[in-house]
Parts: C-alpha cells; sequence; structure tokens
C-alpha cells in the first residue's frame, strides 16, 4: 500500500489523465482535433491558475476560500474603471486591490490569529457583499471592446491567451516554489510553524504575502473572465473554490502542509476540465456535473487520507520511505 | 520467585511491515510483580512490541497467552480490559481536558445514566494524584501542564485503571531526578502489590536499580533475557550494540583557560520565572544548567535566544549590550538553539534531509540578489555538516521524519551549526537517542567546544553535565543558588543543589 501510495503521489495524476483521454477518444471524434484539446486545456486554466496560488496556501499550512469572490471584485472594479482609464491602469488597480485584500486577509490571520477556514470565508462574503454594492446588484457592460484582446484572443491564432497566461503562472510559481528561498520558507512554515519560527524565519511576512500571491492569481482569473464576456459580474463564478481546492488536493498537495506539488495542480487542473468536457459531451445534466467534481474531491481528499494514514503509520514503524 | 507464575507471554512472536520485518520470533514473558525491564537501541523492535502488547498492533505470527490462555489483544481497549496500560512516549492525553477528565476519560463517575459526577471525578483524581505525592490540581487543563507534569498525570491515568501490566515506555526521559525517584518508588509499592511492570529506557543504570530481569532486544530479534542480578551494564550495552563499547563518555574536553566573556547576564529577570541572575560565558566553554522542574531554566535559556522575553535585566555579547527580540536576532548574533522538543519546535518534519540543514542558512545560498537557492552550494554545505556530524541517511532527499533520533539531533545540530554560531544552547542534547549516538553526540560538544564554540547545555541526565561541562550552575526556583567547576562537581552535590539543599554561600 505504502508503495502504491508513492507511486500515486508521483505518477496519479498522468494515469487519471490517460485514462479520460482514451475515454474521451472512444466516445468523441473530434477529441483528437487540436482545437478541441486546446479549448479543453483553456477551460482548465481559469482552475488551475487559482489553485496553483492555492498550492501555495496549502504549501505553508493555510489555504484560502475567498478566491471565488477576488473574482468578482476584479470582475466589478473593471467593470467601474474601464470608461473612466482604459483597461491597462484598471486592470493594475483591480489586481493590487485584490491584493490588498490578501494581504489583509493574511494579517488577519497571522497577527490576529484568526483561523484561515473562517477569516477566509468571511473574506468571502465581505467581498460578495462588496461587489454588489458598488454595482446595485446588477451586472455591467463593458463597452470599450479592445478588452477583449486580453481573456478572448488567440497567440498565433491558435494558442488561447489564457493558456499562456496559466503556463507563464505556472512557471514563475515552480521556480518561486521549489528554487527561491521564499519558496523553502513557505514549505517550512507548512511544515512546522514553531520550527520555523525558532530558525529565524518571519513567519508573519511569509504567511502574509502568500495570501497575497493567491489573491494575485484569482484576481488574473477575474481579469480573464471579464475580458471573455465583456460584462462586471458581482458573482461571478459561485461556488468556484470548491472546484479549484478539488484541483490542488487532486494534484498532490497535502491538507497537512509543508508539501506543495505544482505540477499535479497543472495537470489536475486538465483533468477536471476533461471531466467537464466528457460529461457534456455525453449530455449529461448539470447537476451531475456537480456531483461529479464532489466525488472526484472526495476521491482526491480519500487518497489524500490514505496517504497520511499510511505514510504515517509506516514512518511510527520506523519504515524508509 | 517462581518461575512458573507467569502473567503474560508472548512466543515465537512476528511483525512484518511492508519491507521490514520488525519482530522476528521474538519470546517475551513478564512475571506477576515483576519489572522487567526492555532494551535496545532506537529501531530495536521494542515500540513494535509494546504496540502488540497494547493491542495498538497486530502480530503477523506467534502467540499469546496471558496466565496460561491463549488469547489475541485485537485492540488497544481489549488491552485496558485485560488491564495492561500502556504510558507512551507521546502521550495519550487529550490537551483542551482537564487532568481529571484525562485520567478517568471513558471511565468518569456519574450521576445516574449520562451526567458527569464532578466533584467525584476530581476527588478520586485528587487522590490518585496525592497517593502519588503528584502535586498537580485535577482540574487543571493538560495543555497547561509541563512535559514532566504530563507523564505523571499519565502514570496516574494507568494506575487509576487498576492495571495488572503497566508498560512504561521511557518514562523518565522528560523527568527530573526527583521525580524519577518519586516514579521510582511508586514502581517499588507497584512491585509489592504485584502488578507488573515493562520497563524500557535508555538509561541503563535506572533499568538495573529497578527491574528483576533485562530483555535486550536488537534488529528486531531478542538477543538474551538475563537475570539483573547475573549481569552488569557493559554486558548488556555490548549486547545491545553487538559489539562491545567501552568508552561511554567520549573523553573529557580540554580545560578551557580562555577568559573571553562572550556572554554576559546581568541582574536578569523574566518574571515568575527568573530572579536576578547574573553569570558569564567564556569563549570555548561547556556551560551547564542544573535545576528541576521550576527552576526557570528553560525560560532563561529560551530567552537568550529570543523565544522567550526578559522583563528586566542586561545581557552583553561580546561585551556590547544587545536585546534579543527573536529567533533571527540571536542567529544574526551567532546564537545557536538546539530545542529538547525536536518534533514539536526542531523538525521540519514535511521537509528532506537536506532541506533540514540548510533552512537557517539558506538566504546566504543564493543568487539573484538572494532570491534564488544555489542547489550546488546548499549541497556542499550538507555534505560537509552530514560528513563532520556523521549524519545517517538514506538520501538527501530522505525525508527527516525517517531518521533515528540520534540523526535526527544530528540534523538539527548541524543546522545551527552551518550558520557559523559562536554560542550553541543545547536543551536535552541526547534525549529519546540510543547509547551509541549519544556517545556520539557528546564527542561532537567536546570538538566544537575545543574549537572555540561556547555551549550552554542542561541535561536531565546529571551525569551528562558532570562528565560534560566545564562549570555547572543550579537554579533553584528561578534564583541561582550555586556553581560547581569541573573539580568540586558530582551528581550528588548537583542533586542537592537543584532540591534546595545547599545554599550558594555553602560551596
Amino acid at each position: 500500500m505504502v508503495k502504491f501510495l508513492k507511486l500515486y503521489e508521483k505518477i496519479g495524476i498522468f494515469i487519471l489523465i490517460v485514462a479520460a483521454s482514451i475515454f474521451l477518444t472512444i466516445v468523441s471524434p473530434n477529441f483528437r482535433n487540436m482545437d478541441t484539446i486546446l479549448g479543453i486545456i483553456m477551460q482548465g486554466s481559469y482552475g488551475a491558475i487559482i489553485a496553483v496560488g492555492m498550492t501555495l496556501a496549502l504549501t505553508s499550512g493555510g489555504f484560502d476560500l475567498s478566491v471565488e469572490a477576488v473574482m468578482g471584485l476584479t470582475s466589478v472594479i473593471l467593470a467601474m474603471l474601464i470608461p473612466q482609464m482604459g483597461f491597462t491602469l484598471s486592470i493594475i488597480i483591480a489586481i493590487l486591490a485584490s491584493c490588498f485584500v490578501g494581504m489583509i486577509n493574511g494579517v488577519l490571520i497571522t497577527k490576529v490569529g484568526i483561523s484561515p477556514l473562517i477569516m477566509t470565508l468571511a473574506m468571502q462574503v465581505i467581498l460578495r457583499g462588496t461587489s454588489l454594492l458598488i454595482t446595485g446588484g446588477r451586472q455591467v457592460v463593458i463597452a470599450q471592446k479592445s478588452f477583449m484582446t486580453i481573456g478572448a484572443s488567440k497567440v498565433f491564432n491558435i494558442i488561447p491567451t489564457p493558456i499562456i497566461y496559466m503556463v507563464v503562472i505556472f512557471i514563475v510559481f515552480y521556480l518561486l516554489l521549489n528554487q527561491t528561498t521564499f519558496g523553502r520558507h513557505i514549505a517550512a512554515v507548512g511544515s512546522n510553524e514553531q520550527a520555523a519560527r525558532m530558525s529565524g524565519l518571519n513567519v508573519t511576512i511569509i504567511k502574509t504575502l502568500v495570501y497575497v500571491l493567491v489573491a494575485f492569481t484569482a484576481s488574473i482569473v477575474g481579469v480573464i473572465r471579464t475580458s471573455q464576456t465583456l460584462i462586471g459580474i458581482p458573482t461571478m463564478a459561485p461556488g468556484f473554490t470548491l472546484n479549484v481546492l478539488t484541483i490542488a488536493i487532486l494534484g498532490g498537495t497535502s491538507l497537512a502542509g509543508g508539501k506543495g506539488n505544482l505540477i499535479g495542480t497543472f495537470f489536475a487542473g486538465i483533468f477536471i476540465s476533461m471531466i467537464y468536457y466528457g460529461l457534456n459531451l455525453l449530455n449529461v445534466q448539470i447537476f451531475y456535473q456537480f456531483l461529479s467534481v464532489g466525488l472526484v474531491l472526495l476521491f482526491a481528499l480519500f487518497v489524500n487520507g490514505l496517504r497520511i494514514r499510511y505514510l504515517e503509520s509506516a514512518k511510527v514503524k520506523g519504515i524508509r520511505i | 520467585m517462581n518461575e512458573k507464575n507467569v502473567f503474560i507471554e508472548l512466543k515465537n512472536i512476528r511483525k512484518i511491515f511492508p519491507g521490514v520485518v520488525a519482530l522476528e520470533n521474538v519470546d517475551f514473558d513478564v512475571r506477576y510483580g515483576e519489572v522487567h525491564a526492555l532494551v535496545g537501541e532506537n529501531g530495536a523492535g521494542k515500540s513494535t512490541l509494546i504496540k502488540i502488547l497494547g493491542g495498538a498492533y497486530q502480530p503477523d505470527g506467534g502467540e499469546i497467552f496471558i496466565e496460561g490462555e491463549k488469547i489475541s489483544i485485537s485492540s488497544t481497549s481489549m488491552a485496558q480490559h485485560l488491564k495492561m496500560a500502556v504510558i507512551y512516549q507521546e502521550f495519550n492525553l487529550i490537551p483542551d481536558l482537564s487532568v481529571a477528565e484525562n485520567i478517568f476519560i471513558g471511565r468518569e463517575p456519574k450521576i445516574g445514566k449520562s451526567f458527569i459526577n464532578w466533584n467525584k471525578l476530581n476527588n478520586d483524581a485528587a487522590e490518585i494524584l496525592k497517593k502519588l505525592d503528584i502535586d498537580i490540581n485535577p482540574r487543571k487543563f493538560i495543555s497547561d501542564l509541563s512535559v514532566a507534569e504530563k507523564q505523571m498525570v499519565e502514570i496516574a491515568k494507568s494506575l487509576s485503571m487498576d492495571a495488572r501490566l503497566i508498560i512504561m515506555d521511557e518514562p523518565t526521559a522528560t523527568l527530573t531526578e526527583k521525580e524519577v525517584v518519586k516514579l521510582f518508588s511508586i514502581i517499588e509499592e507497584l512491585r509489592k502489590k504485584g502488578v507488573s511492570i515493562v520497563y524500557i529506557s535508555h538509561r541503563l543504570d535506572e533499568a538495573f536499580r529497578l527491574s528483576d530481569r533485562i530483555t535486550v532486544l536488537r534488529d528486531g530479534k531478542r538477543i538474551e533475557t538475563k537475570k539483573t542480578s547475573e549481569t552488569n551494564q557493559d554486558e548488556i550495552i555490548s549486547l545491545m550494540v553487538g559489539k562491545i563499547v567501552n568508552d561511554y563518555f567520549a573523553g573529557k574536553k580540554e580545560k578551557t583557560t580562555d577568559r573571553d566573556i562572550v556572554i554576559e547576564v546581568k541582574n536578569y529577570n523574566i518574571a515568575d520565572y527568573i530572579h536576578n541572575v547574573n553569570f558569564k560565558l567564556y569563549k570555548g566553554e561547556i556551560l551547564g544548567f542544573a535545576g528541576v522542574l521550576g527552576s526557570g531554566i528553560h525560560h532563561l535559556l529560551r530567552s537568550l535566544y529570543g523565544a522567550a522575553q526578559k522583563t528586566e535585566g542586561e545581557v552583553f555579547f561580546e561585551g556590547k549590550p544587545v536585546d534579543i527580540k527573536n529567533a533571527s536576532e540571536a542567529i544574526k548574533l551567532g546564537i545557536g538553539y538546539v530545542t529538547e522538543d525536536r518534533k514539536g519546535e526542531g523538525l521540519l518534519n514535511d521537509m528532506s534531509v537536506l532541506q533540514n540543514i540548510s533552512i537557517i542558512i539558506i538566504k546566504f545560498l543564493t543568487f539573484f540578489k538572494g532570491i534564488f537557492i544555489r542547489q550546488k552550494k546548499e549541497l556542499d554545505v550538507f555534505n560537509k555538516i552530514a560528513k563532520e556530524l556523521d549524519i545517517k541517511y538514506a538520501n538527501i532527499n530522505q525525508r527527516i521524519i525517517y531518521l533515528s533520533g540520534g540523526n535526527q539531533q544530528k540534523v538539527v545540530m548541524g543546522r545551527t551549526l552551518v550558520s557559523n554560531c559562536k554560542v550553541l544552547i543545547l536543551l536535552e542534547p541526547t534525549r529519546g537517542i540510543d547509547v551509541g549516538a549519544k556517545a556520539e553526540i557528546h564527542k561532537i560538544m567536546v570538538e566544537l567546544a575545543n574549537r572555540g564554540i561556547s555551549i550552554i547545555m542542561t541535561s536531565s541526565e546529571l551525569l551528562e553535565l558532570v562528565n560534560l561541562t566545564d562549570r555547572c550552575l543550579v537554579l533553584y526556583k528561578g534564583k541561582l543558588v550555586a556553581e560547581f567547576n569541573r573539580e568540586n562537581m558530582n551528581e550528588e552535590k548537583l542533586v542537592a543543589a537543584e532540591i534546595g539543599k545547599l545554599s550558594y554561600a555553602n560551596n
């Protein structure tokens, strides 16, 4: 069992993707089409981008439930500002505002000691409320068509821009987590906060920055989605947080902190998108789609639980892994 | 003692974990009213054996007999039902419940069927604690207790169950000499009443003081079971390690002649814990601190590292006044700290051996303005210290928790050493590690001191202080009551001073 889990940790998500690919190839002749594949990846990129940020949060031993509301906030800010100052500056302001939200999350969690669960849940509701207040509860149409190039165009007429953003963010965060001191510090804090503190790390700053980064990724997706629809939607992406968490956990990042697997996150994002595509293809009702993502999360948590249980007991028994 | 009066007998016990045979054909028996010591290095199979006794593990082969009747201990509650109690090193106490609730958990006295009889609960608990001469308020929460107090509560808990067999896993590891004496008298009492005890300890002198028989495990096999009266410590140690060990203490360090003061502490106060303490630490010196629970030593040493705050007083580091507010400032000055609570605040559990070593200095092993880690440099630093301290690991990516206690301790020490510290604060440097590794740690400490690093250490094993330190300061209730140097220091004097029997003046 231990060996199986070790193997799963390394290649589990790839096996899932291969299995899903084979399935989709059989049921859908369109699947072999490049556009279809890119479409699936693009659909997966939204969750994957935020899940990359979420992976950092999980690695640091926390997590963030406010991401979907940060998307809504970004969307609303864009809709309100673009008519006045054009989209470049608006995007910058929207992202900075989101980062500020992340900072508040981080400061309250570290300084006041509020549990991340409650803090970010409260933040989710607060942001939703604020976004609705700003627009008076309505959706706001953005007239500036050129804004669409951000999220709804294709590079070289082939690759949808969201995929590019996803790859760039993945690479940057991958380097951040695995090659930089900051990444090392994040893992240390998630691994044993007290030991990290005793090693001279500034736990408060590290954790706060992590929440800023999560909000940053959520804001990026907020920008992309808003640009695609050209509508500022205060209630954007309800329930999307769960999707994001599912991706991160399915990718092999432990809820217990200390271990982040960004490559897993990246591919888990694509896998989830494949599931949606497959279900759509089979004309499965939307209710079942919700159900299936829930089941995938449960499966991911189940494996995560098994892993902790077996590896912990292996440790107790002094088995070398 | 009658050979036939066997309470529990294990025959041919075998336990296999994936890839590892943890126990192989182990025979083990405990008689009525016997103290049976179980010794062996880390990884010898002691923990597995007691977990089988306690019902936490099921053996893959072999038989268990209680009073001649074949049984299987299928669960921990089954073990309880058979009146067998295990006191694990890592306590099974619930931090958010009171002492009394923990002692009687699952067996709370009730009013009617559902309501807890709080008065009876607290009174019964108080009575048990009093019987053990333990001064703890049964209404206190476990989370407010010290490690030593938690241990005493564990013992009280097993006694409250009328256990016929009590298994104690390293019961004295966290106790002070005085508490150890208390524990021993309790064990004597229990023995007289016919209660059997399996006693596991790294401290052989304890095993010899207490036990009727000693069983030595090595690599999952039972090597020998000997009558204590018919063997000696040297023989047992050689059975444990499989080779002859002559030199338990690596040899004393050279006497320091250096009089450069590295740290000077003046009129130091920490509210409730430390009162007007003054001392100096010289270069290349090993300075010991001795004291029983409540001496305030831990607070004092933690505050020198910035992990606790002083309320009054001055600290001079190399002559300059300093105010150390957190660990990062202490590290900058060149102070290293090795905790006694490896698991709680030492190890980065999810991370590799390599990453555990480099965590403090990683920010200096970088390029591009301190952002990116220079993997090669990190590896060099690691290899150097791993060689120097002789750390044994499978590969650099091996998770730290899979190392033995001794190697974990070396990693935690190595972590501070690579940051080029001038002062090393070591709390219980050899707690919970086996004899061989212990000698190695001692050797490392002596070498470091000879190299000019000043070491402050505390240990509940007084012999360690006597053998290693140049000077030893004794704290009692937060006050400095005695100072010994190598010439006039011995275990007896330390014990006396620790419990306030020898005043500073008499010395």
